[in-house]
């Protein structure tokens, strides 16, 4: 009795620190420790689920049908586990090799645009670029690890991060693939739409208007970008980079249309956005909807919408991967 | 500060009805409707200035009606909903014995509860929306509030099925973070969506109404074999008939049980291994559409392919969340409560 009374007296301790946190508008410190989800849970369940989820249930009818993809797409937890574990409980949440699944691509970095003091956009209800990517990043991050994919998250809670730093988080973890997940803004409010950026020059004066925004607080010392300029628009990785921004820009909009009509397809474009500049993979910028234009900012205020554009990068990156796997190429 | 001066209440603001429980014995639920007169004949008629809940959903046709929730949160962006939210808050204040004059002498520390998922905007949303109306306020995740109420705080697993939102949560002894909780869009209203659609796939003719359908619903919902055929009266080209409408109520009612049970075992996997038995054998179903006839027995036996578990229905699934809520209110400490004016 005294041991429930101890941990009720902690929860809501903890409860009134983040609502406190909520009351002063900083952010939350119940976020700032998670245990990092291991593969092997995620791995060993997404076995289990097909059988006990369609082996039982006669129905199947989610209310989003995601776009059909190649059914050889890349999720290598077929072939590492065929079946079950004759024991009572779901496997243990262990440590896996990724490096065992045959495929050039197995660890995904996840930049979540803006956070802590740098907000990026912000709409008329309140709602934030900060939170709405965090809150995608870290559904994101379920599918992949769900599909077998280590993930790497630049930030994992509400704090400022800089430019530079994002990318060495993602350099020092060796990742294969860098998704950069921002919220457009322009002027107007009538324009809706997904597009993805990789590195390139733009002769756009609006591009680089946007660049130059997302590229407030780098960083970066002169000195430091002059080297990383220097090999910007030499870079290897331009043929890859462009293709992950094809695969992801396709993805987003063939999931989004179906359930957003009014959404428009702005394209695969190129733009000096520094957070690509200082990755050593495969790089993009997505910016996976319009926070400036009031139906959008409606939708992203809907858990289910951000699944679905979580469940859309998700599928971006594994026809990637897939991709990369079946014909891999010097970059990735 | 006496505790007299003191009144505690939790909330459970739900998408389709909203719970009240007050530390002076109050507990009270409302369909979450509100309903201004469209004109000055409506308003003489109806004597009010605004109308909530039942009333508001009965005397509909003389009414802008709003139901101000939608999948468990402040609709975004409509000042009339914003407005309703806070009509709806003080109707449930009100209805506790505290009026407007005795609520001026009264210190009102709420405890809201919103779903696992929602963002900061949302619960800055009740917030704003709790200004004026209580003069403190705690907002929990929902499934917590449940968990809490019930002192399942280790090794439970929390289903709550209301109508905007399903949410779950596995209680590790501590505040659900994002990896312990998760909140579907399947729930009460989606299950109202799909028999609305089969029904009228079935039965082109027949006029349907969202409140008719609903209806349907709360009294005949059912997953597995039904124990009765479900007849339901409506009108078919203008003629009162008689549908019998079994195969789409279980149609739709199972439709929430693939991603309910996908979740279940997602959030269950992310348990060290040595609790997952426990947790599995301690499932607790809440919530108005927790109520599916069925429902828990069908959860057991999709669990029986992970090594077998127990469901059970709480027994008062309509203020259980509310309840919660309370239970937090009376426990947080005074000092905390200074914080945390709204």
């Amino acid at each position: 009795m005294a041991r429930v009374q101890r941990l009720k007296r902690r929860l809501i301790a903890e409860l009134v620190a983040q609502n406190v946190d909520l009351v002063r508008g900083t952010p939350d410190r119940h976020l700032k420790q998670r245990r990092r989800f291991r593969l092997g849970s995620s791995l060993l369940a997404l076995t289990l689920l097909p059988m006990a989820v369609l082996g039982s249930s006669r129905l199947w009818a989610p209310a989003f049908q995601p776009v059909p993809e190649p059914a050889s797409a890349a999720r290598p937890v077929a072939r590492a586990v065929s079946s079950p574990p004759p024991s009572s409980f779901l496997p243990a949440p262990r440590p896996i090799d990724p490096s065992v699944f045959p495929l050039a691509v197995h660890r995904i970095a996840i930049d979540a645009g803006h956070g802590g003091k740098s907000g990026g956009t912000r709409a008329p209800s309140g709602l934030t670029e900060q939170e709405v990517t965090l809150d995608i990043a870290r559904r994101l991050k379920r599918h992949l690890e769900g599909a077998s994919f280590e993930v790497v998250m630049t930030r994992d809670q509400d704090r400022e991060v800089s430019l530079k730093d994002r990318a060495r988080i993602a350099n020092q973890a060796r990742s294969d693939l860098f998704l950069s997940i921002h919220l457009n803004w322009i002027a107007g409010g009538n324009t809706r739409g997904v597009e993805t950026y990789y590195l390139g020059p733009t002769d756009d004066p609006e591009l680089s208007r946007l660049a130059a925004l997302e590229n407030r607080e780098s960083g970066y010392s002169v000195a430091d970008f002059r080297r990383l300029l220097d090999g910007v628009y030499a870079d290897a990785r331009e043929g890859s980079s462009r293709r992950f921004a094809e695969s992801i820009n396709g993805s987003l909009f063939r999931s989004l249309t179906s359930v957003d009509h009014g959404i428009a397809n702005r394209g695969v474009k190129t733009a000096p956005f520094l957070v690509l500049v200082g990755t050593e993979m495969p790089a993009v910028l997505a910016e996976v909807s319009c926070l400036s234009n009031p139906e959008e900012a409606g939708l992203l205020a809907k858990p289910l919408y951000r699944e679905y554009i979580a469940e859309a990068l998700a599928r971006g990156i594994r026809r990637y991967a897939l991709a990369a796997e079946s014909a891999p190429e010097k970059g990735i | 500060m006496t505790e007299r001066n003191v009144l505690h209440v939790g909330i459970d603001l739900g998408t389709s009805r909203s719970s009240i429980s007050a530390s002076n014995g109050q507990r009270h639920v409302v369909e979450s409707y509100v309903g201004w007169p469209l004109d000055m004949v409506a308003k003489k008629v109806l004597k009010k200035s605004v109308l909530i809940g039942r009333e508001a959903l009965e005397k509909r046709t003389m009414l802008d009606l709003h139901r101000p929730l939608e999948e468990g949160l402040i609709k975004d962006g409509s000042e009339k909903d914003e407005a309703a939210v806070r009509e709806l808050l003080r109707h449930l204040v009100a209805l506790t014995g505290v009026d407007a004059a005795e609520s001026k002498k009264l210190q009102i520390r709420a405890v809201v509860g919103v779903p696992a998922e929602a963002l900061r905007v949302n619960k800055q949303q009740v917030r704003k929306a709790m200004q004026g109306i209580a003069d403190s306020l705690l907002i929990v995740s929902e499934p917590f509030a449940v968990a809490y109420g019930l002192e399942e705080l280790l090794h439970t697993m929390i289903i709550d099925i209301g109508a905007g939102t399903t949410d779950i949560c596995v209680m590790k002894g501590r505040l659900p973070n994002e990896e312990d909780q998760r909140t579907l869009t399947q729930a009460g209203d989606w299950i109202d969506e799909q028999l609305h659609r089969l029904v009228r796939e079935r039965h082109p003719q027949a006029s349907l109404s969202p409140h008719l359908v609903r209806g349907w619903k709360e009294e005949a919902s059912f997953v597995g074999e039904p124990v009765a055929p479900v007849i339901v009266n409506a009108p078919v080209a203008g003629k009162p008939t008689k549908l019998d409408i079994t195969a789409e109520m279980r149609q739709a009612c199972e439709g929430i049980l693939p991603p309910l049970v996908e979740s279940m075992f997602a959030l269950l996997s992310r348990v060290e291994p040595e609790y997952q038995e426990r947790v599995r054998q301690n499932v607790v179903l809440s919530g108005g559409t927790g109520l599916i006839r069925g429902l828990g027995p069908r959860l057991e036996r999709e669990l029986q392919a992970v090594g077998g578990g127990k469901v059970r229905v709480v027994r008062d699934p309509i203020f259980v969340g509310s309840d919660g809520g309370l239970a937090i209110a009376l426990d947080a400490p005074d000092g905390d409560w200074e914080r945390l004016a709204t």
